[in-house]
């Protein structure tokens, strides 16, 4: 007898947002980027559609960081502190679908760059690659509510995907976002309710619910992945049972919690026994990354080009359909 | 002519008047103030009165609903007395709500709404007036035996006894009234037992019993007249345990951990009863010696200290009462300065927090005996719910912590004079209008202010749906202090205390946390039983906040189930109601024991359902909006 496989029916897919906008919609872009639009669970083909691969960003930043870690020296060392050459890089070389500018800089604690300085590197890196970028602030809220505005103001058009909006503070990101039509990132801590809800606040000041990508929180391997996971994993069942404010593709900035777990950095010489370093954090990284896209994440913000790498050769062989039928 | 006997219910107060008085007019002289706007012009149509007996002339019905006229409603300053007549006033046409005055100047508000019907009156201790046949030499029959008999022809009951202290009154009294007797039996749960004897038979005999309703915060209690089953008098007070701690858990903690914890409490409690006895009686000059019966109900913690048993073991998982349903005992038991004789009975318990109070506001609201499906909750502290209907009945409690009661709020407050129970905002300038219980200055808010400011300051847009404040309003009430941002709803000029009264951001989300647990509760409880809000087909509230609740403002957010306000109905102290009729209903009682059988505990703090609840409860009004249709529609 043939063997027929269980289907689930879901009522709802996942929005889909599209990251950039070309010239003829309004910006610079040579391309743009779509994620969501699934109708099933992550990468069960039979089960539904799947008409988006999910996203690898690599992420950049607006100064030289001073905590990375000396295996990126090889890789980035040269560009650090040009974010221009090394977002060409980045896509260059490296292959990037989409980059991440996070701009660090405009931490007041380290090097409190203005909204000016802020506003003139993304529009340099805009200028300098092709790709849709993510733009993320510095952390600091009251910061950011000077910095990202600024950003999507003079960069209006170009449907940048901005962030973060917290539920604490989401105002001015979210209007700024709606008046020169960029997307926007609602992150909330490792909690669904708050993951709802903020997406209710944003969605009440009529920043359609297409706009919005939610970064619902993660931690690397090790340091709480499953807790990230299993978050995930509820707004994307709650998504394809309907929930229209869980609806919304999900980003999650694996790079950023990687590298500060200790296993990825330690020396080889301090623990000989974990193997050897730079490995242990590109393979740290990958299995975190590959580990939450089977929750459901959609955007994969990274920093290694080696993990990368490994990400999107994952993606692209789960991306091959599984067809029982045949 | 004669004069005529105007007899006003419940408050069984008589007075004298000439043939043609107002019925507005005999009630002013009886001292009841009613309503009445217009000054007794019979247009406003507020002070509402209902002939139960007697001759009246009605020179016209001004504008009252017809729902009103149909329910045998007449206005009391156009309707006028001919004759001796009855006339029972409704708690809604006096003059404020109904407000037993407490210590302090400050009040417990308690509406009147009528207790449940169909019970005949046959209080749990009555009265009889027996002529025995006098011994002779052929029938010799003792004293006790010879009564017994004469009893058992009086009463249905098998089981007559007696107490050793009375037994020895009864051969003086026996023969002093020459074989005529009056007695006083009081009737529990079967057993019959004589507890009086006064030779002859007294006309001006009284008998009174006490219902008590004890709070972890207030006591209340009605003097009831178990002859007629008028209550005679009401008063509330103060629970003096609070100087041992607010909540029960203090008092618990209290209870066990000091040697002389438990006795202190429970002479305090006791004192504080006493005291308000002293007060019921006082009146009427009657005498504690004609209290024959006490009803007291009260949660599961004030039941354990009344009684004076341990409650060292409600508090300690698995939280468990030492009884759930207690014994009967005499008045000289537990130190009550009434007749030492006297029966005091408790409601009983369902669960360590489902105590004697639910099980009686459940009795007096009939929620077992109907067929619709109820939900009957008490908020105060502590949330307390009951649903179901005359097949099946489920219970559950939450700790709201003390926000509605005002506590943990900047400016919360009791509901007493002074206390802000509505605010007004005007959405374009952010301006300020309150009005406080007894139309003075403002000294707080009450728990039903407080709900009130939320939903206005959610509905202007003060505060956004996760509670914070929008600091971005055009409005120099809106401000920031070292606590962070607050709203000032009356400025220091026009306060009692002459400072600014405000809401802080953290009073937001203290009140979001308590609304928060009240709706996880019915949810959880909800989802035990797999049943819809839409099921619920009418919800009772009780507790004294509940009367000047505003089931909008409740709704808006999220305090209470999104249906349909015709479906809610307050109830007052239905824990006090409760206790008053068992007093005179022996079936009543019967039936208040069932229900502590009946009622099925739910243990909210058992697996996660309830903390999930909760969390998806902290959002104006909730997280999943297709809970709040009509709020979300509003917008």
């Amino acid at each position: 007898m043939a063997f027929s496989a269980m289907k689930e029916k879901y009522r709802n897919k996942v929005n889909t947002v599209v990251l950039g906008a070309t010239q003829e919609e309004g910006g610079t872009r040579g391309y743009t980027v779509t994620v969501g639009g699934e109708s099933a669970l992550p990468f069960l083909h039979f089960e539904g559609e799947i008409p988006n691969r999910p996203v690898v960003a690599l992420e950049i930043w607006d100064i030289a960081p001073t905590d990375w870690n000396e295996s990126f020296t090889p890789y980035y060392g040269d560009v650090f502190d040009n974010p221009t050459q090394w977002a060409k890089k980045c896509v260059e070389e490296y292959g990037a679908d989409v980059l991440v500018v996070r701009l660090k800089g405009a931490d007041p604690d380290i090097a409190d760059a203005s909204p000016e300085d802020c506003v003139k590197v993304v529009q340099d890196v805009l200028a300098a690659v092709p790709c849709p970028l993510i733009v993320l602030g510095c952390g600091k809220a009251e910061k950011d509510n000077q910095v990202l505005p600024a950003v999507a103001e003079a960069t209006a058009g170009e449907n940048l995907l901005i962030g973060s909006a917290e539920q604490e503070n989401y105002k001015s990101i979210a209007a700024a976002c709606m008046v020169h039509k960029h997307s926007l990132i609602a992150n909330s801590p490792i909690d669904i309710n708050i993951c709802k809800q903020l997406n209710i606040l944003i969605t009440e000041m009529n920043l359609s619910a297409d706009r919005i990508v939610i970064d619902p929180t993660t931690a690397a391997l090790g340091y709480g992945l499953e807790y990230g996971y299993s978050i995930m994993e509820r707004a994307r069942v709650g998504a394809l049972q309907g929930d229209k404010m869980l609806s919304m593709p999900i980003l999650g900035n694996v790079g950023h919690e990687v590298w500060r777990a200790k296993e990825a950095n330690i020396s080889t010489e301090d623990m000989p026994v974990w193997g050897e370093q730079p490995n242990r954090g590109i393979i740290w990284e990958a299995t975190t990354a590959t580990a939450l896209l089977q929750a459901g994440m959609n955007i994969v913000v990274m920093r290694h080009p080696k993990a990368a790498a490994l990400v999107k050769q994952n993606i692209a062989e789960l991306m091959v359909p599984t067809n029982f039928e045949a | 002519m004669d004069k005529i006997t105007v007899l006003f219910n419940p408050d069984n107060l008589a007075v004298q008047v000439e043939p043609g008085t107002s019925l507005l007019h005999a009630a002013n002289l009886a001292g009841i103030e009613l309503v009445s706007s217009c000054g007794g012009d019979g247009t406003c149509g507020r002070c509402l009165v209902k002939v139960q007996d007697g001759h009246v002339r009605v020179k016209g019905t001004g504008n009252i609903s017809s729902r009103a006229k149909q329910a045998g409603l007449v206005l009391a300053c156009q309707t006028f007395a001919e004759g001796n007549v009855v006339v029972d006033i409704p708690g809604r046409s006096r003059l404020e709500e109904h407000q037993v005055l407490l210590d302090e100047q400050q009040l417990l508000v308690e509406k009147d709404v009528e207790g449940a019907e169909g019970f005949k009156l046959q209080p749990l201790c009555s009265k009889l007036t027996l002529t025995l046949t006098p011994p002779t030499l052929d029938e010799n029959v003792a004293d006790w035996e010879r009564l017994q008999t004469a009893v058992r022809n009086e009463i249905c009951c098998s089981d007559i006894r007696i107490s050793l202290s009375v037994l020895k009154q009864l051969p003086e009294a026996l023969r002093a009234g020459d074989w005529q007797v009056t007695i006083g039996v009081t009737q529990i749960n079967g057993c019959a037992e004589v507890i009086a004897v006064e030779s002859g038979h007294a006309k001006t005999s009284k008998l009174y019993g006490v219902a008590i309703d004890i709070g972890t915060t207030t006591v209340a209690a009605h003097l009831v007249d178990l002859v007629s089953g008028f209550t005679v008098s009401k008063k509330g007070t103060y629970n003096k345990q609070a100087r041992f701690g607010d909540d029960v858990i203090s008092r618990i903690i209290h209870a066990s951990e000091r040697p002389e914890g438990l006795a202190e409490l429970h002479h305090t409690i006791i004192n504080t009863i006493n005291g308000l006895l002293a007060e019921l009686l006082q009146p009427g000059n009657l005498a504690a010696q004609d209290v024959l019966m006490v009803t007291v109900a009260a949660n599961t913690t004030m039941t354990h200290l009344f009684l004076g048993i341990p409650p060292k073991y409600i508090r300690l998982e698995p939280y468990i009462p030492l009884a759930a349903a207690t014994p009967a005992v005499k008045a000289q038991e537990v130190g009550l300065n009434i007749n030492p004789e006297a029966y005091v009975v408790c409601f009983p318990s369902v669960a360590s927090y489902v105590g004697g109070d639910i099980v009686s506001g459940t009795l007096v609201t009939n929620v077992a005996k109907d067929e619709r499906i109820t939900l009957f909750i008490d908020i105060g502290t502590n949330g307390e719910m009951v649903l179901g209907n005359q097949d099946w009945l489920v219970s559950a409690a939450c700790s709201a912590g003390p926000a509605f009661e005002g506590g943990g709020i900047t400016y919360g407050m009791r509901a007493m004079k002074g206390a802000i129970d509505n605010v007004e905002i005007n959405p374009d300038n952010f301006e300020v209008e309150v009005s406080t219980i007894g139309r003075c200055r403002a000294k707080g808010l009450c728990g039903s202010g407080l709900i009130d400011c939320l939903a206005t300051f959610r509905n202007v847009g003060i505060i956004d749906r996760a509670g914070k404040m929008q600091t971005d309003i055009q409005t120099p009430r809106l401000r920031q202090a070292e606590e962070g941002w607050e709203f000032v709803l009356v400025y220091g000029e026009d306060s009692d205390s002459g400072k600014d009264i405000v809401i802080t951001e953290n009073d937001v989300k203290n009140l979001l946390r308590a609304k928060a647990a009240v709706y996880a509760g019915i949810h959880s409880m909800l989802n035990a039983v797999e049943l819809d809000i839409g099921m619920i087909e009418r919800v009772l509230i009780a507790g004294g906040f509940g009367n000047y609740l505003n089931i909008r403002d409740a709704i808006t957010i999220g305090l209470l189930p999104d249906l349909p306000a015709e479906k809610y109905m307050f109830i007052g102290n239905s824990s006090l109601k409760g206790a008053r009729l068992a007093l005179i209903s022996q079936e009543a009682w019967h039936e208040a024991q069932e229900l502590g059988d009946k009622i099925t505990y739910l243990e909210l703090s058992a697996g996660n359902d309830f903390m999930e609840e909760f969390m998806s409860a902290l959002f104006l009004p909730h997280t999943d909006m297709s809970l709040f249709p009509s709020v979300t529609n509003a917008k």
